[in-house]
């Protein structure tokens, strides 16, 4: 069965979230108990698929071959349906297998059963799905179908509470924007196939000369990820959507924005590695940086605690960008410092997704314990929750990037690497990392300090698991990062770096 | 040991643990302070009321918004902008989408 690990990862979540209202209907702790072993499972696939591919190389799994290694059907050609998890891919299922096993079991605590409860874990669990299977897929056109999984049950998710006004808005708007940037993502595709009659990555990867056609499906490229990505000027239904979602599945959506940055990476690095551009390195480094400005400002202003948080997480993905944009600029030369910056860029893909997923957590906490997020009505909540607060604070200053915390290891790589190309680059980064820590600040103080505030009922102990088992995460990714970067950050970086050529290997052989 | 903590950042290198020690002599330095501060202190009693110029407040909370009340206006004239700026309208996020598009295509194609 270990054999086929990279596809039960992805069917089995897939099959297994649409059997979900069925079991519903035997019994609610039959339903829970499905959902747990389904988060499970896929634990341990995208564990054994990540040892695998960082101690043996890449793993291609190919979909109606007699042998599932049997790249080339007769003809020497990759038509088959086939997925290529590199270093960079296996690090993705990482982060959303984990995150998986911390959302889950706090979402069934969490959403109340008139609520729709079934329905919930159902998209929440079609949502992993899809974000694995962009994470694995080594097929153009399968990439945009995953794409269009996880945007319909994201879009499900966000407008969840449809008994609000402002979840089924956030929505719809998410919907709308998700389907335009998914559209001119298949545009793009289409351009390719009708270019080079093919979709798979690593032949059209081959393929690619540079024409005008190749450089306009790019562009489309760029701007749908982007877009899906949260990336300024094209952030808007981010913040909507994180702050409307339930706070369990909000954080499956970061993982969902991060994998459409993945989708990114695997785009400019692996498809259009050959063509390697400074100017579409500046261009990501320029978004990152108005995404990080423009997200850390309007943070400043919030006053719903969700809200507050969900710009936070946005401000994040411009550190990403950053990081990664540094690494694109030069990799024409590759120097040192890109690759820093590089590696800086995806450690801090984890790191978000743990103190990202902490605050949504705590900020879940908080709205089970006073029902509202509201921090004009919020206060002293440290006195009644103080796992909670404890939790929040170091969650908030991780995301600020104070050592020795997960964020400060991953910041001082891209301010370093960054520096190298252009201090500006790092003294804004810095600036704002400041002005997140100002605002995180305020958050605590305005939620839990101050004259004790009436708590309604314990927190329930499943809700102190998952808060604890990220806390433990940060802990560790903060108080031995090296281990972190050698093991799994450096592969996947490399994977992006000076992998294309690996890639097209493993694929079509030579 | 020292390589599972220590990450190498091309100009010189980060190791939490030097940090953590620091941190911790602040700590005990902190709680040796503390600790030889006035006992008087009783908990639940109104020493816990804040003082807020000799009257006692209802609800004597400062909530969320009115910390860095003067910084944010201070930022007022940034700030205005960018809230203007998020809309809410779709109309206005998807024009958006397409300036995005129009750069990428700018810079690639023409």
């Amino acid at each position: 069965m270990s054999v086929h690990a990279p596809i039960l990862a992805i069917a089995v979540p897939l099959l297994g979230g649409f059997a979900v209202p069925l079991l519903a209907r035997l019994h609610r702790k039959v339903r829970d108990l499905w959902v747990l072993l389904v988060v499970l499972f896929v634990g341990v696939c995208v564990g054994y698929v990540a040892a695998h591919v960082f101690t043996q190389g890449i793993w291609v799994y190919v979909l109606g071959a007699k042998n599932p290694q049997e790249t080339l059907a007769p003809g020497g050609f990759p038509i088959r349906i086939m997925l290529t998890v590199d270093a960079m891919s296996a690090f993705m299922g990482l982060i959303a297998g984990f995150i998986a096993l911390v959302a889950f079991p706090f979402a069934l605590k969490y959403i109340p059963e008139e609520e729709g409860k079934t329905l919930s874990l159902t998209l929440g669990i079609l949502l992993l799905a899809g974000i694995l299977g962009m994470a694995y897929t080594g097929d153009l056109f399968n990439f945009f179908v995953f794409l269009e999984v996880t945007s319909i049950a994201a879009c499900g998710i966000i407008g969840f509470r449809t008994w609000t006004s402002r979840a089924p808005e956030a929505a719809f708007k998410s919907m709308l924007l998700f389907s335009v940037s998914g559209l001119f993502f298949l545009l793009g595709v289409a351009l390719l196939y009708g270019e080079y009659g093919a979709l798979n990555l690593a032949y059209v990867s081959a393929q690619i000369r540079g024409s005008v056609v190749d450089r306009l499906s790019l562009a489309l490229f760029l701007a749908g990820l982007l877009m899906k990505a949260a990336a300024a000027p094209v952030h808007f239904w981010a913040p909507d959507a994180y702050g409307e979602a339930p706070a369990a599945k909000a954080l499956l959506l970061v993982v969902n924005t991060q994998v459409s940055l993945y989708g990114l990476w695997r785009v400019l690095f692996t498809l259009y590695g050959g063509l390697s551009d400074a100017g579409v390195g500046w261009l990501v480094v320029s978004l990152g940086l108005l995404t990080m400005v423009v997200a850390a400002l309007m943070a400043l202003v919030q006053t719903d605690l969700g809200r507050l948080v969900a710009y936070g997480a946005v401000s994040q993905i411009g550190y990403m960008m950053l990081g990664v944009g540094v690494g694109l600029v030069a990799l024409s030369g590759r120097p040192d410092y890109g690759f820093v910056a590089m590696q800086g860029g995806v450690f801090h893909m984890l790191n978000d997704a743990l103190t990202v997923g902490l605050l949504f957590l705590c900020v879940g906490a908080v709205e089970w314990a006073k029902g509202t997020r509201d921090l004009r009505a919020l206060g002293g909540l440290g006195h009644g929750l103080p796992e909670v607060a404890l939790a929040f604070l170091l969650a908030s200053l991780a995301l600020a990037g104070i050592p020795p915390l997960n964020g400060f290891a991953s910041k001082i790589l891209i301010y370093e690497g960054s520096f190298r190309l252009s201090p500006i680059l790092t003294a804004i980064a810095v600036l704002c990392s400041i002005l997140l820590l100002a605002v995180f600040a305020r958050a605590f103080q305005g939620a839990f300090l101050g004259p004790r505030g009436e708590v309604e009922g314990k927190i329930p102990w499943v809700f102190l698991l998952s808060i604890g088992l990220l806390v433990v995460g940060i802990l560790v990714l903060g108080l031995v990062p090296g281990f972190f970067v050698e093991e799994i950050v450096t592969p996947a970086a490399k994977a992006l770096w000076q992998g294309r050529a690996l890639y097209l290997a493993a694929v079509l052989g030579g | 040991m020292e390589e599972t903590i220590k990450i190498f950042t091309g100009h010189g290198y980060w190791t939490p643990l030097i940090w953590t020690l620091a941190a911790l002599g602040v700590l005990i330095l902190a709680i040796l302070l503390w600790s030889r501060g006035r006992r008087e202190y009783k908990r639940g009693t109104e020493q816990e009321l804040p003082f807020l110029s000799g009257e006692k407040a209802e609800n004597p909370r400062v909530g969320a918004p009115h910390l860095y009340w003067g910084f944010v206006e201070a930022l007022r004239p940034f700030l205005s902008p960018l809230r203007d700026w998020h809309s809410g309208l779709i109309n206005d996020y998807a024009a958006w989408f397409l300036v995005v598009l129009g750069v990428a295509l700018l810079l690639l194609v023409v």
